[in-house]
């Protein structure tokens, strides 16, 4: 039953307004039919977008948001005609300039992400159908009844099992295969078209990774939204060296799972380790928490290089390419699982695994292929225990008095620095390390400052063996190498949504600030951590997944607790929510979404626009990718931006080629639509960027508190995140922000702390109180989805709670 | 000499186009002839003797400063007055030449850089050689920068800090 209230008139004081709309939803009846419920859905404007189909979207939002391109290369050298240069004004032989062609090479980053993604995804879902069947169901717990917030707004269904998220897969394969074929030459000429593509490409890489860990959840029993996720154990040190060690690098989980279910099915839990680097080890550790993290990404060549792995299975992504050559400096085994990765390695997938153990363990072959992840269970455990104790025989690292010797041989080139992506002082700790003082190899080594990339050994004259030299000196330091992080929960529960859904778009929960991304970090892994602890000091919700999650992890604050330790699990105000792995992510938007769905009840079915509209103007919500390096970030990033969220990268995010820069200085940029009382309205500068990159730390905090502004914060909740952003800028740059009068709608905007210091601003500058905006938008008004459009506002589950 | 002249970060070349390098004296002619010049100092000047220089340097010559990541404090606790900008919004502006500059008297054609991270100052300083043929630039840094109209060579301390001296002279 659905009762429609609509009066035209409401006087008394409380009543202000016209033209109110009151529904009360669908009450369900236990034992309703479902099949009944879903055939009244009422699809939206856009199920399954093509690649144009939302381009008038993309267009406002690179209206205000213009991109900014830093090229990263002068020239074009993508086909024969070139290298064709392209700086001042030139074009290509094929015609392109120089925007376009940075615009090209971010759409096809964006495409590279989102397809590592999405192949990770459809090899999981497809191994898990053949495990569980494709009826499996897709069911998430009690609290979770919006499954799928970005595959019900983009593709237009509910999925209900597992076969049924195939049809979300066909259509962003589809998609991808579009925009990847736009790359080509002589095809799209506009950099603006390329990047509604690119941004495409972002909703495509959102798409896939839901599918991915969706299915990994209910299929291999990940927790679900649990908020008490336990907490494992992370850290170099964790690993018990005396113990056969298989490492599992990348991030697919389903030959770690392989692995984890063959030792326990054989007993051996006691008897070996099984741990992770990257998001692998995310993954085996939501799948059995005995799984330990070594770290993140940073880890990946310290680790390999210190021995302590006799087995290496890598999968996909971000594995280093050399992995091959890495494990037999130190004679471990390699096993390669995936088809993205096959490394060389001769594949063994068909053959007996005891016959495989016996070839890897006799070095008649140099690694092997492996493409059934129970397989390499078995032959990754046999492996490990048969080699481990001659292994534990081996000198692996140099000695001190060695290294000592070693960088005394030092020429002083300086190359070592110069190479250095960071330009860290190589060099210098090297002489130090010279002399006998390993103080300044330490610093480098700790906290990842050096993230372990190795191009300063390649580059050394003397070949000096820069990375093991800096393993060894870590080891010093390896018992206190133990930290914990609590078990990726993947989604955010409904409730959980429920009880912060007004808080966060009314503006009292300050801001959700999410900290994703890999480890290409301009001063070490601290950087993040120390940014979380701000934000989770002041009362935000710091959600996080990935290489990110883990340095969080590292981290431990004065009294000596790790984040994880101090604040909880809970999506609330001073949660610290580890989601997961980079698939994970999805789950960041999806909150996003399922705020604009239960708490404003906007129905998400086909109906990308409004939603991201909604999350654009009401949500506070804030991306850091402080260390992206990868094609993955840079389409995570992308298309977290198509959603209305603003992110903020590290210095070397610049390397991306392109950011969408605001320009506070253009008011015209800042006009909003108020869709109540259907008027134009100059709106302030909120969310200032979509995507920005800062120089340091210290100027990132600062932007990220800026960018939780949005137009639709109440008074209470504007002057809440004002105070915030003031605070904060005090901090680290001594004085109440200039800008701040851009933010004061009226005087109940000022911040009580600051009366009267921005009052004095607002009187330099001329102020005037303005109109709050009762409904901003950036939508065309004659586009304006009404709730006419839809017979139901939201589906019937999400209002049944 | 080849290494010199080189970016300092090699792979930060970019292509055919590669700065003039310069000496003070040439630098100093640049500042001379700019009507509007613009100072963009960025985080890793922190201490002295480089800080001093610095704004000895801006002092001399009169010209605004522009602070980048959380610079603005450094100099504000020297007494020193700036306008804090990220180095990509600073860089985002300089490109329109219908920008009215820190001042409001008009779009700036001279930006001279001290400080800022290596790399993204290589990436801001691609971004005005590409969009922004009003304005030139010039890195004072100890590092060349191939992607500024006019950059310092690669150096050593003990003769970049010579070189910041003879630009405190006119």
């Amino acid at each position: 039953m659905v009762i429609h209230v609509a009066p035209k008139e409401l006087k008394n004081d409380f009543w202000k307004s016209k033209d109110i709309k009151i529904s009360f939803g669908e009450i369900i009846y236990d034992g309703e039919d479902s099949e009944e419920k879903e055939s009244e859905l009422e699809m939206g404007p856009t199920p399954k977008p093509n690649v144009t189909d939302l381009r008038s979207w993309d267009m406002k939002l690179l209206d205000r948001y213009e991109p900014f391109y830093a090229p990263f290369c002068d020239m074009c050298c993508l086909c024969t005609y070139g290298k064709c240069d392209l700086t001042d004004g030139k074009k290509g032989a094929c015609g392109i300039d120089i925007k376009a062609q940075q615009a090209r090479i971010v759409l096809l980053a964006c495409c590279i992400g989102a397809a590592a993604h999405s192949a990770h995804a459809r090899h999981l879902l497809e191994h898990l159908i053949e495990k569980k069947g494709e009826d499996f169901p897709i069911d998430l717990g009690m609290n979770i009844e919006i499954e799928a917030p970005i595959i019900r707004t983009v593709v237009g269904i509910i999925p209900k099992n597992l076969g049924d998220l195939r049809e979300a897969m066909d259509y962003m394969e589809e998609q991808n295969l579009h925009l990847l074929s736009a790359c080509h030459t002589g095809q799209e000429g506009s950099n603006i078209d390329f990047e509604s593509k690119a941004l495409h490409a972002g909703l495509m890489d959102n798409l896939g990774k839901e599918i991915g860990d969706i299915s990994q959840i209910v299929a291999l029993n990940l927790p679900k939204g649990d908020e008490d996720a336990p907490l494992v154990e992370l850290g170099m040190g964790t690993i018990d060296r005396e113990k056969p060690v298989v490492l599992c690098i990348g991030h697919n989980v389903s030959s770690g799972a392989g692995i984890i279910d063959y030792v326990e099915n054989n007993a051996l839990e006691d008897n070996m380790e099984v741990c992770g680097i990257c998001c692998a080890a995310i993954d085996i550790s939501r799948y059995n928490q005995h799984a330990k993290v070594v770290g993140p990404i940073s880890k990946q060549l310290k680790f390999i290089r210190s021995g302590v792995a006799d087995v290496i299975v890598v999968d996909e992504q971000c594995i280093r390419t050399d992995v091959v050559e890495e494990a037999q400096k130190n004679q471990a085994k390699l096993i390669a699982t995936t088809d993205k990765s096959c490394m060389g390695l001769p594949d063994m997938t068909n053959e007996d695994p005891d016959k495989i153990v016996s070839q890897l363990v006799n070095n008649q072959i140099e690694g092997a292929l492996i493409l059934d992840p129970d397989k390499v269970g078995e032959v990754a455990t046999k492996v490990a225990l048969k080699i481990s104790k001659d292994r534990k025989k081996l000198k692996i690292l140099p000695e001190m008095d060695e290294i000592q010797e070693m960088a005394s041989e030092c020429t002083e080139c300086g190359w070592c620095t110069r190479v250095c992506p960071n330009s860290l002082p190589m060099m210098g700790a090297i002489l130090e390390a010279g002399k006998g003082d390993f103080s300044k190899m330490e610093e480098l080594n700790d906290n990842d400052i050096c993230y372990s990339c190795g191009r300063c050994e390649q580059e050394c004259e003397r070949d000096l063996p820069i990375m093991s030299m800096m393993a060894r000196i870590g080891e010093n330091k390896i018992k206190e190498q133990k930290f914990n992080i609590r078990a990726g929960r993947g989604p955010i529960q409904d409730v959980e949504i429920r009880r912060v859904g007004a808080p966060i778009v009314l503006g009292d929960i300050p801001g959700v600030i999410a900290f994703v991304g890999c480890t290409n970090y301009p001063d070490g892994a601290s950087d993040v951590a120390r940014m979380a602890e701000e934000f989770l000091e002041r009362n935000y919700i710091v959600v996080t997944s990935g290489c990110g999650a883990m340095s969080i992890g590292e981290y431990r604050d004065e009294d000596g607790k790790t984040l994880y330790e101090k604040y909880s699990g809970d999506f609330d105000a001073k949660g610290l929510v580890n989601v997961g792995s980079c698939v994970s992510n999805a789950h960041i938007p999806g909150a996003c979404i399922k705020i604009a769905n239960i708490f404003a009840k906007k129905p998400l079915e086909g109906n990308f626009e409004e939603i991201a509209d909604y999350i654009l103007n009401r949500v506070g919500a804030c991306g850091v990718a402080w260390g992206a390096y990868s094609q993955k970030a840079a389409a995570i990033a992308t298309g977290i931006n198509r959603w209305g969220i603003p992110v903020v990268l590290g210095p070397h995010g610049t390397k991306y080629r392109r950011l969408f820069l605001g320009r506070t200085d253009l008011d015209e940029k800042w006009k909003i639509n108020d869709m109540r009382n259907v008027t134009v309205v100059q709106g302030e500068p909120a969310p200032e960027h979509l995507l920005y990159a800062a120089e340091n730390r210290e100027e990132a905090t600062v932007a990220v508190a800026k960018l939780c502004l949005r137009p639709n914060d109440t008074s209470k909740g504007r002057q809440l995140k004002l105070n915030h952003y003031i605070d904060i800028h005090r901090k680290y740059f001594g004085t109440i922000p200039e800008d701040v009068y851009k933010y004061i709608r009226v005087e109940k905007d000022i911040p009580i702390t600051y009366k009267k210091d921005i009052k004095a601003i607002l009187d330099e500058r001329g102020w005037a109180p303005k109109k709050i905006i009762s409904e901003p938008s950036i939508r065309d008004f004659k586009g304006q989805s009404s709730p006419e459009n839809f017979k139901n506002k939201s589906h019937p589950k999400a209002d049944a709670k | 000499m080849y290494e010199r002249i080189i970016p300092w970060q090699p792979t930060a070349i970019a292509g055919p186009k590669q700065a003039l390098l310069v000496t003070p004296k040439t630098a100093k002619m640049m500042i001379k002839r700019a009507k509007r010049p613009l100072f963009v100092v960025g985080p890793i000047i922190k201490e002295d003797p480089l800080l001093k220089l610095t704004i000895d340097i801006a002092n001399k010559w009169n010209i605004p400063i522009v602070t980048t990541g959380d610079a603005y404090k450094t100099l504000r606790d020297r007494d020193t007055n700036s306008n804090p900008y990220g180095i990509v919004e600073i860089t985002n502006l300089l490109k329109d030449p219908e920008w009215k500059g820190v001042n409001g008297e008009g779009q700036h054609d001279l930006v001279m850089f001290i400080g800022c991270i290596y790399y993204i100052a290589s990436q801001g300083l691609s971004t005005l050689k590409h969009f922004a043929p009003h304005l030139k630039t010039l890195t004072i840094c100890k590092f060349f920068h191939s992607n500024a109209d006019a950059s310092f060579p690669n150096m050593k301390d003990e003769e970049w800090l010579n070189y910041l001296e003879k630009m405190k002279i006119a």
